[in-house]
């Protein structure tokens, strides 16, 4: 006994050391995002003088389908994967959604295309978790097999129709007043973000996930069963895509061919702007899902407002996230290969 | 007798965020010695090495090499300039052929008009290779077909030059076979009557004390004594080592110090008649409170009986069963109360990047789940417990393992499984690059829990760990095993040994 004391006292003494230099080198990463999301905010009032706070509920509005889906990606970025087909799954429930609300009628034809969309969304998440471990696949391949597949789905769903947009009928999914709209939002957002944190940090799920991302094979062998928390993480991408193309839907009520091109990329790019590593694992942070996408959202507002040619605004973007990556996930150590 | 002075470090110092892992270190190396470094885990002997070798910088203080100081820029700088290292851990390129691994980065010198003569390339590696007596290893092989044994050998081929003034090996020869061990051994005195410097670092006592010319004993980041050859054969030498390694009197309980193989009659584990790969029908019944070893030389099939009773084998044919279950997967074996201590630490067993804390609980995180959720607090409670208990050095349950030296990630790796408390221990080689403090520490873990009733499967490749620590001894060689000894105090290493080759 006298030898822990022994021990744990010069540990206390020394542990007050930590100097703001050590501290800045160990939270690099977080600081430089949380820099960037402050720099957007100041740059965004400093730009919008008198369209506000239409602007800002603007930002809300796309902010909200950016975060959920994001928050729900974490916990497969965390195991190191990521899912490029999250544009067109978009793209297809919110199709579905409005096909079964103009073929049922209303509230119930919508929940009905809800249920379905969710059912769907659960068995893709399962099929991109599983299939990669089963055929010996990199994640990437299943899900770009599930973008083709939803690509060409989407395209017959809309040519089925006749039409090139098709609208919701019969229901008001979004209040009238704009503001309203605005706290709907940022209460979905919240509870998103809330029921995600819970799952990222006080459940088997965010642990597994994490652990997978930073050691399969170390996870394995310490119970993990790698098969089924990697359809969960996937499968929990699922229930926020599903969730977020309704969020899509509230906003335009309408979908076309076009509807969700892109976001896979967009939720990529924001959280890697959030500072998520993309190779997952431990460092893997829940708070980067909402920090990326208010930042990425901010940015293109700025770069509207302040008149940048939209050809330009994907220029800057990829500057933007050239200089981001190089900040944080470049090696610097002059170590062998190991 | 005045040697010449190659190397002069002068004052440093090296922190890791608040630890100190060099406290103002003075040191010179010299040519024509083989000077060993010993010391306990977190000594401070790899940082040396390492930042002389050019993989970390001092956080302070001046080094000198040959008279002009000397500021590696990196690994490659340093060999460049004469200063090689061996490191404990697998170092070579996979997926690449042993001669592109032998000139990795070299290859410009191979290259005439943009075109790259590979059949130089090999023509040469295969010559080094035979120039080090390992012919057995071709050099238009890829590295992937070779053990870890030879791979190392193959590092070694490409650290070591006719340019090389200052050869560091770190900890490598617990990596390394018996027929390895004699091809580095008459490396570093071929290199030491050339009149080169050699920094030898290990944790095994026999073989500094037959290998090295000079000795430096560190603890905690400081030089506490150097020894001569004369002093190294004082008859009390071992004990003054160790005494100034540890900083206090170790005793004599080093192993078991009981003769008593009794168990209780309760099968803990039985492996009937698997067969898979090149091992054929093995069967083995495992009892509690009963310490079963393995021994051979390595590849001869004991590392594969560990993963199986784990369920980390595919089986062709017979059963893994504990307590009337059969095991499939690790994750029916976890359940089941069997435990791995994987033989390959940075690889499997552990998260390197991740916390302490991550790496204790991960196996018990089931146990710790009420209704999905997992209490932080409990996470700590339990991890600090295994902290405390295998006295890890470190500052915190949230420090990342990588930052940790090599025997305190081997406790972090043993007490996952203490936390989880399973009954059913398989331990691969548990005390691999372990110093002899913690080794002991270790053998008083294991022997307790023999006592608790505990059934441990002990694999290893010392002979004087299985001899002094198992209750049942079974010997195997290519795959099959060639003899079993009961624990006895007149078994010798001798009488088993030419069971293993």
């Amino acid at each position: 006994m006298p030898e822990k004391v022994k021990t744990k006292a010069p540990e206390k003494e020394e542990k007050e050391k930590v100097t703001p230099a050590a501290f800045l080198k160990n939270h690099a990463t977080e600081l430089t995002s949380y820099l960037g999301l402050v720099l957007v905010i100041i740059l965004f009032f400093a730009t919008n003088t008198n369209r506000l706070m239409y602007n800002l509920s603007s930002v809300i509005q796309s902010a909200a389908v950016y975060s959920v889906i994001a928050l729900g990606a974490v916990f497969v970025y965390s195991m190191g994967f990521m899912d490029i087909s999250i544009g067109q799954q978009v793209g297809v429930y919110v199709i579905l959604m409005i096909l079964c609300n103009n073929a049922i009628g209303g509230w119930p034809g919508l929940i009905v295309g809800m249920i379905a969309v969710l059912a769907l969304a659960l068995a893709c998440g399962a099929l991109n978790g599983s299939l990669g471990v089963i055929l010996g696949l990199p994640s990437v391949v299943t899900s770009l097999f599930l973008m083709f597949f939803f690509t060409g789905v989407q395209m017959l769903l809309i040519e089925g129709t006749g039409e090139n947009t098709i609208y919701l009928q019969d229901v008001t999914v979004r209040p009238e007043d704009r503001d309203m709209y605005s706290v709907m939002l940022v209460a979905i957002i919240i509870v998103v973000a809330l029921v995600a944190t819970y799952f990222f940090k006080y459940t088997k799920l965010g642990k597994y996930t994490r652990a997978i991302g930073a050691n399969e094979t170390t996870a394995r062998q310490s119970g993990v069963n790698s098969i089924k928390w990697r359809m969960a993480g996937y499968m929990a991408l699922g229930v926020c895509v599903a969730l977020g193309s309704f969020v899509l839907l509230t906003r335009t009520g309408t979908a076309g061919k076009g509807t969700g091109s892109g976001y896979h990329m967009d939720i990529m790019i924001c959280l890697i702007l959030g500072g998520m590593p993309l190779k997952g694992g431990m460092k893997s942070k829940i708070s980067a899902a909402l920090v990326g996408s208010f930042t990425y959202t901010l940015l293109s507002s700025v770069l509207t407002t302040m008149h940048v040619d939209l050809n330009m605004i994907n220029f800057v973007k990829a500057i933007i996230f050239l200089v981001i990556v190089l900040m944080t996930c470049r090696k610097k150590d002059g170590v062998l290969p190991r | 007798m005045s040697k010449e002075q190659i190397i002069d470090i002068k004052h440093m110092c090296k922190n890791f965020g608040p630890t100190k892992a060099l406290r103002d270190v003075d040191v010179s190396f010299y040519r024509g010695e083989i000077r060993g470094l010993v010391g306990e885990n977190g000594s401070g002997k790899s940082t040396i090495t390492s930042i002389l070798a050019g993989m970390q910088k001092a956080t302070s203080g001046e080094m000198f090499y040959k008279g002009q100081p000397w500021n590696p820029k990196n690994m490659v700088d340093a060999q460049r300039h004469g200063i090689s290292m061996v490191l404990q851990e697998a170092n070579t390129i996979p997926n690449c052929t042993v001669a592109e691994n032998i000139f990795a980065g070299r290859f410009n010198e191979f290259t005439k008009f943009g075109l790259l003569d590979m059949k130089r390339v090999n023509r040469e590696a295969q010559q080094m290779l035979d120039s080090f007596g390992i012919s057995h290893i071709k050099a238009t092989d890829n590295i992937n077909k070779y053990g870890f044994e030879d791979r190392k050998l193959v590092e070694i081929v490409r650290c070591v030059s006719d340019e090389t003034e200052v050869f560091v090996v770190d900890e490598t020869t617990t990596a390394l076979s018996l027929e390895g061990r004699q091809i580095l051994y008459k490396l570093i005195h071929k290199l030491k009557d050339n009149n080169k410097s050699v920094i030898f670092i290990s944790h095994d006592m026999d073989e500094i004390l037959e290998q090295c010319t000079d000795l430096t004993v560190l603890r905690d980041g400081e030089i506490k004594g150097n020894l001569t050859r004369e002093e190294m054969d004082a008859p009390d030498a071992v004990k003054r080592i160790r005494f100034l390694m540890v900083g206090r009197e170790i005793g004599e309980a080093y192993y078991r110090e009981d003769y008593d193989t009794s168990h209780q009659k309760e099968v803990a584990l039985e492996l009937q008649n698997i067969s898979f790969g090149p091992i054929k029908n093995f069967s083995l019944t495992l009892h509690k409170g009963e310490i079963v070893g393995f021994g051979g030389l390595s590849g001869c099939g004991m590392h594969e009986i560990g993963r199986a009773a784990f369920g980390l084998e595919k089986l062709a044919s017979g059963k893994v069963i504990r307590e009337g279950k059969e095991i499939t997967t690790p994750l029916q074996a976890i359940n089941s109360g069997i435990g791995y201590i994987s033989k390959n630490r940075d690889t499997e067993a552990l998260i390197l990047q991740g916390s302490i804390g991550d790496n204790i609980v991960l196996p018990s995180l089931p146990a710790l789940n009420h209704m999905t959720f997992i209490n932080p607090a409990d996470e700590k409670k339990l991890s600090n417990g295994e902290i405390d208990n295998f006295r890890i050095k470190c500052n915190n349950g949230k420090q990342w393992v990588n930052t940790l030296s090599g025997g305190n990630k081997q406790k972090v790796s043993f007490s996952k499984w203490t936390a989880k408390g399973s009954d059913v221990i398989i331990m691969d080689c548990p005390t691999r690059g372990v110093d002899i403090g913690v080794k002991q520490f270790m053998y008083k873990v294991i022997a307790d829990m023999k006592k608790e009733g505990k059934a441990i499967i002990l694999i290893s490749e010392e002979l004087a760990e299985l001899i002094g620590m198992v209750d049942k001894l079974i010997i195997m060689k290519d795959f099959e095993v060639t003899k079993e000894f009961m624990r006895s105090p007149d078994l010798k290493e001798t009488d088993i040994i030419e069971y293993m080759i």
